[in-house]
C-alpha cells in the first residue's frame, strides 16, 4: 500500500469476519460474517480516495486479530482472506488475553466489534472501540455514527451522571470514548472532506439518545471544532432509537454503550 | 339549491360513540385503534425497555407511539425562501456555505409555526389536567437537509423558544421510513413529492403556505378545519362530480345517503384530535376546549352534506363546526374561523384561502390533482 502516515488502522477479529456459528463453517470457504458489508465498504472508500489524488497518503488500513486459533484455523483463516479478495494488511494470531496489548501496541485507531463487554474493556484500557453494527448491508457507503450524548456533555456534566444513576465504571467509559472519539473524528473528517456532499463513499451521522436538543447542539458544535461536520443528526430525546438505526445502518456505531442500556431517565443540559 | 352557506353547530347532542372514549391515563389499546390508517405499521418490539420520565419541571418527551406525533420539515416551520433560492440557484455546497455563515442568525416563523405553537399550548394544559400521561402532541422536526444546518435550526427553535425536542436531518435521504419509525400522525413539508409519498404510505400529510395576510390567530385555542371529500372521506363523490357533472354527483349522494363514505387521508388525524378534546371534556372542560375542529366543505347542508354528518357520526367522530358551503368560495368562512391550519385537496381553495389570510395545507390525494378545479365553475355542491 502507499505511505502509511496517515493510516486509519481499524481491527477487526476473524469471527466477526467469518460467521463461524454457521453450519457451513466446516467448509474450506468459510460463510460471511457481519464484518463483510463494512470490508466492502472500507475497501470503496479507498479506492475514491485513491482515484482523486494518486499519492493520497490518507486511507483505511484493516488488521484481523484472531485469538486462540488451532495452527489449522489460522492456514484457513488466511485463505479465506485472499479467497474474498479482502485487503487486510496483518494477522495477529495471539491468546484471548492478549487482545487488548496487540491492539495497543499496532497504534490501532479503531477496534470493531459486536461484543460489548470487548468494547467495555478496551475503553478502558484507553483503546478506542465502538460496536461494529449487525446489518445486512444494503449500502455501499461507510457509515460512522456518533453518539451525540458523550460527545455533547460538558467534563463535568459526565461526572454529574452519577447522580442519575450511572456507575463509576459507565462514567470512566463514556470518558474514555469520548476523547477516543476525538482523534478518530478528526480523521474521518478529513477523508470526508475529499468527497462532496453528494455521491459520497463515505457517510457520518450523530445521533442523540438521551440528550435535550442543546445537548445535541453541543455536539455538532463539538465535532465540528474536532474537524468533522456530520452529514445526518438524529435527536431522539428518549425514544426509542432501534427503528431509527434500522434506517441508519450504521457500520460503526461509537456510542460508550449507551444504546443498550435499559431504564435511563432523560437528561438536559 | 341555496347558495348561501348554511352553518350547522354540532352542541353537546348524545351521539352514538363507536369508538372507546379515552379519558384519564387510558389503555393504550385506544391509540392503537386511532392509528387504523397505518394498517402497515406495527409497532417495533424495541430491544431495551425505555421509560420515559420525570424530569425536573414536570416536562417529559412522550413514547412515539403513545403520543400524536406530527412532523413537520424545516421549510413550513420557519420560513427559509432565501436559502431556498440560494440551493436552487447555485447548489448544495453553496448552500450549505450559506447556511453555516448564517448559522447565529435565527429564521422567521413559516406558515406550520403558529400551528405548532398552538400544539403547544394543547400540550400545557393536557400536562395541568393529566400529569403522568403520554397522550401529547410530540413535534418532531423531520428535514431532509444537511446536519450542518442542524446548528441553525436548534439556533432557531432557542431563539422562538418552542418546545422541539426530536429531530431527524437525513442529509439527503427520503424521510419517509423515519416518519414510520416516528410513528407519525401528520406530516407537514414544502415538498409535494414527499407529501404524497407519505400519503401513499398511509400517513396524512400536507403542503403547507403561508398566508398572503397577516392575521392573527388564536394563542389559547387549536383549531383546525378541514375539507370533506377528498380530505376526510375518499374521493369518490369527487370524481363522480368530476366524470358525470353536478346533477350525476346529487343523484349519486341522495341514492347512497345511508351508505358510508370511505375513509380519506386525513381521518386519522381527526380522529386523534377528537380523543384528546374527549380528556377535555372529561374533566369538565368542553366549553372551553383548546382543541375546535370544523368541517368547511363545498357540499349543501340540505342534500348532498347529510351523507358526510351520518358518515362521521357512524365513525364515532365529533367535528365542533361544520360550515356547507353548498359552493361558495371558503375564503370569507376561513377569515371569520382562523384555523391554524386548513386541510384542502384542491389547490384552487388552498389560492383562494391563502388570499384571504388563511393558512391553508394542500392534501394531494385523490382525482382533483389529475383534473384541478377551473376557475369559472362555481357551482353547489
Amino acid at each position: 500500500m502507499e505511505d502509511t502516515k496517515n493510516s486509519l488502522i481499524i481491527a477487526l477479529q476473524h469471527h466477526d469476519i467469518f460467521d463461524l456459528e454457521s453450519p457451513n463453517a466446516d467448509t474450506e470457504v468459510l460463510p460471511k460474517g457481519i464484518a463483510f458489508s463494512f470490508i466492502k465498504a472500507v475497501h470503496a472508500v479507498n479506492q475514491r480516495l485513491v482515484s482523486h489524488n494518486s499519492s493520497e497518503s490518507l486511507g483505511f488500513e484493516v488488521i484481523l486479530i484472531a485469538n486462540e486459533c488451532s495452527e489449522e484455523s489460522k492456514v484457513k483463516i488466511v485463505e479465506n482472506v485472499k479467497h474474498y479478495g479482502m485487503e487486510i494488511c496483518k494477522f495477529y494470531f495471539c491468546k484471548k488475553d492478549e487482545v487488548i496489548k496487540t491492539l495497543q501496541s499496532n497504534n490501532v485507531k479503531l477496534f470493531l466489534s459486536t461484543d460489548s463487554d470487548e468494547i467495555y474493556k478496551a475503553l478502558h484500557a484507553d483503546v478506542p472501540a465502538a460496536v461494529l453494527y449487525d446489518q445486512t448491508g444494503v449500502l455501499d457507503q461507510l457509515k460512522v455514527t456518533f453518539s451525540g450524548d458523550i460527545i455533547g456533555l460538558p467534563e463535568d456534566s459526565l461526572d454529574s451522571l452519577a447522580d442519575l444513576g450511572f456507575s463509576e465504571a459507565q462514567i470512566k467509559t463514556f470518558k474514555s470514548a469520548k476523547i477516543c472519539m476525538k482523534e478518530f473524528a478528526g480523521l474521518i473528517g478529513e477523508m470526508r472532506r475529499r468527497f462532496g456532499h453528494e455521491n459520497s463513499p463515505l457517510c457520518t451521522c450523530l445521533i442523540t439518545v438521551w440528550g435535550s436538543r442543546n445537548i445535541c447542539l453541543s455536539a455538532l458544535k463539538t465535532l465540528g471544532g474536532w474537524g468533522l461536520d456530520v452529514d445526518e443528526a438524529f435527536c431522539m430525546a428518549g425514544a426509542p432509537c432501534s427503528p431509527i438505526l434500522a434506517l441508519v445502518k450504521p457500520h460503526i456505531l461509537w456510542d460508550g454503550g449507551l444504546h443498550n442500556l435499559r431504564d435511563v431517565p432523560n437528561f438536559e443540559l | 339549491m341555496s347558495l348561501d352557506p348554511i352553518q350547522v353547530m354540532k352542541g353537546p347532542d348524545p351521539i352514538p360513540n363507536t369508538c372507546p372514549s379515552a379519558s384519564n391515563g387510558e389503555s393504550k389499546a385506544s391509540w392503537e385503534d386511532s392509528k387504523d390508517i397505518h394498517e402497515n405499521t406495527k409497532k417495533p418490539k424495541t430491544g431495551p425497555v425505555r421509560r420515559a420520565r420525570k424530569v425536573e419541571g414536570g416536562i417529559f418527551f412522550p413514547k412515539p407511539e403513545n403520543a400524536v406525533t406530527i412532523a413537520v420539515s424545516s421549510r413550513v416551520l420557519f420560513l427559509t425562501e432565501t436559502e431556498q433560492k440560494v440551493f436552487e440557484q447555485k447548489g448544495v455546497e453553496e448552500y450549505l456555505r450559506y447556511q453555516v455563515e448564517h448559522e447565529n442568525e435565527p429564521f422567521a416563523p413559516g406558515p406550520a409555526f403558529p400551528f405548532v405553537k398552538a400544539l403547544e399550548t394543547v400540550n400545557a394544559r393536557l400536562r395541568e389536567l393529566y400529569p403522568d400521561s403520554e397522550e401529547l402532541f410530540d413535534i418532531v422536526l423531520v428535514t431532509y437537509n444537511h446536519a450542518h444546518v442542524g446548528v441553525r435550526l436548534i439556533n432557531t427553535i432557542n431563539y422562538h423558544n418552542l418546545f422541539i425536542e426530536r429531530f431527524c436531518m437525513t442529509g439527503g435521504s427520503s424521510p419517509i421510513g423515519y416518519l414510520k419509525a416516528w410513528h407519525t400522525n401528520l406530516y407537514l413539508s414544502a415538498d409535494a413529492e414527499k407529501v404524497q409519498e407519505a400519503l401513499a404510505e398511509g400517513i396524512a400529510a400536507a403542503t403547507m403556505f403561508m398566508p398572503e395576510k397577516e392575521v392573527e390567530v388564536s394563542e389559547t385555542q387549536l383549531r383546525v378545519a378541514f375539507d370533506g371529500d377528498a380530505v376526510l372521506f375518499s374521493d369518490e363523490s369527487e370524481r363522480i362530480f368530476k366524470a358525470h357533472g353536478l346533477d350525476k354527483f346529487f343523484e349519486h349522494e341522495r341514492e347512497n345517503e345511508n351508505t358510508l363514505l370511505d375513509h380519506g387521508p386525513l381521518k386519522g388525524f381527526l380522529e386523534v384530535l377528537g380523543k384528546l378534546q374527549k380528556k377535555f371534556y372529561a374533566k369538565g372542560h368542553r366549553l372551553d376546549c383548546p382543541i375546535r375542529t370544523y368541517l368547511v366543505t363545498a357540499r349543501s347542508a340540505a342534500s348532498s352534506g347529510i351523507r358526510a354528518l351520518k358518515t362521521l357520526r357512524a365513525w364515532g367522530l365529533e367535528i365542533d363546526e361544520a360550515l356547507f358551503l353548498a359552493g361558495a368560495p371558503k375564503g370569507p368562512m376561513l377569515e371569520k374561523i382562523r384555523p391554524h391550519i386548513f386541510f384542502d385537496d384542491q389547490m384552487f381553495h388552498v389560492e383562494g384561502a391563502r388570499e384571504m389570510g388563511a393558512f391553508a395545507a394542500h392534501v394531494p390525494y385523490g382525482i382533483a390533482q389529475k383534473y384541478p378545479h377551473k376557475k369559472s365553475t362555481n357551482a353547489g355542491k
